[in-house]
């Protein structure tokens, strides 16, 4: 009989590893894909060019633009309603919220230092950019883990070919 | 005898045990290769020099992704952009500004079916395995 107990213990044992194991999986797999689409956010809303101070030959970034584009590439690469609300039977359960949104334009002098203490982000642009860093918090199916969540982050600069 | 009954009874359940882990590794790595190619493609597609993902592309994607074992045949290609051209065609390249979607799908090739042992149904023939991704293009004519 006590084999018996004994071999439905190490049963429950063996199911929650693997439950615990398959969401470390998931979570990981989200980390990726979500610093994934914060890198094509930051790329695209480092895109949008002022076409009007262009015409007078400076290079300068649209900040309403861009933030526009950076909310529509989150959106679509994170499988969210155009307002970054979670849609039902996709991967995250609560919106991502967008903490930092830093358009660097043509008043500073490049190469320029971007320094987010409250973040621990630092990077160097050499041309305007955007900086982007967004809250996530990961869905959990299980609950074996504790609740995970990120402060990701992503900068691009505007790209001339 | 009793311990034979119950090795009987508990057969399947310590198959699962034992070789879904296999199977899961499996899915979670094809995944993740997908996921890389679709990476890859959408960063050459997307860039200042080419602005579409076309069928000579996709054709080297399915060689890069046979090297791994995927089967060439069943992978499926779908470009989309945000501005309704097509995205495959040279001719008509993606402007900067627009976005460019594309997503692989490939079969689960019966990985889940150990999933039986347990009772718990495997997906349906048609479900896929897909990675996504979309990127704004950089071309400038």
């Amino acid at each position: 009989m006590h084999k018996l107990v004994f071999g439905f213990l190490m049963v429950v044992v063996w199911w929650l590893l693997h439950a615990m194991q398959l969401e470390e999986e998931s979570a990981l797999g989200i980390l990726h894909e979500g610093k994934r689409a914060i890198d094509r956010a930051a790329h695209a809303a480092a895109q949008q060019l002022d076409k009007s101070k262009l015409e007078t030959g400076i290079l300068s970034i649209d900040p309403a633009a861009a933030r526009a584009a950076a909310i529509a590439y989150l959106a679509g690469n994170l499988r969210l309603e155009a307002n970054l609300a979670p849609q039902a039977g996709q991967w995250l359960d609560s919106a991502p919220e967008i903490v930092e949104f830093a358009v660097i334009n043509e008043l500073h002098s490049f190469p320029y230092t971007y320094r987010n203490a409250a973040y621990d982000y630092e990077v160097t642009l050499r041309r305007p950019g955007v900086v982007l860093i967004v809250h996530i918090a990961c869905p959990r199916i299980f609950g074996v883990m504790e609740p995970i969540e990120w402060d990701l982050k992503g900068a691009a600069e505007l790209t001339l070919s | 005898m009793k311990q034979l009954l119950v090795f009987i009874l508990f057969a399947s359940l310590f198959c699962w045990l034992m070789f879904s882990p296999v199977y899961k590794h499996v899915i979670v790595l094809r995944q993740a290769l997908l996921q890389q190619e679709t990476d890859y493609m959408l960063e050459v597609g997307a860039s200042g020099r080419y602005g579409y993902i076309d069928g000579a592309m996709i054709a080297a994607s399915r060689a890069r992704l046979s090297a791994y074992g995927f089967r060439p045949a069943l992978l499926e290609y779908e470009v989309t952009t945000t501005s309704g051209l097509p995205g495959t065609d040279p001719g008509m390249p993606l402007e900067r500004g627009s976005g460019l979607r594309l997503i692989i799908r490939y079969p689960y090739d019966n990985l889940m079916n150990i999933d039986r042992l347990i009772g718990v149904e495997p997906p349906p023939v048609t479900a896929r395995l897909a990675a996504a991704g979309m990127k704004m293009s950089e071309y400038v004519p």
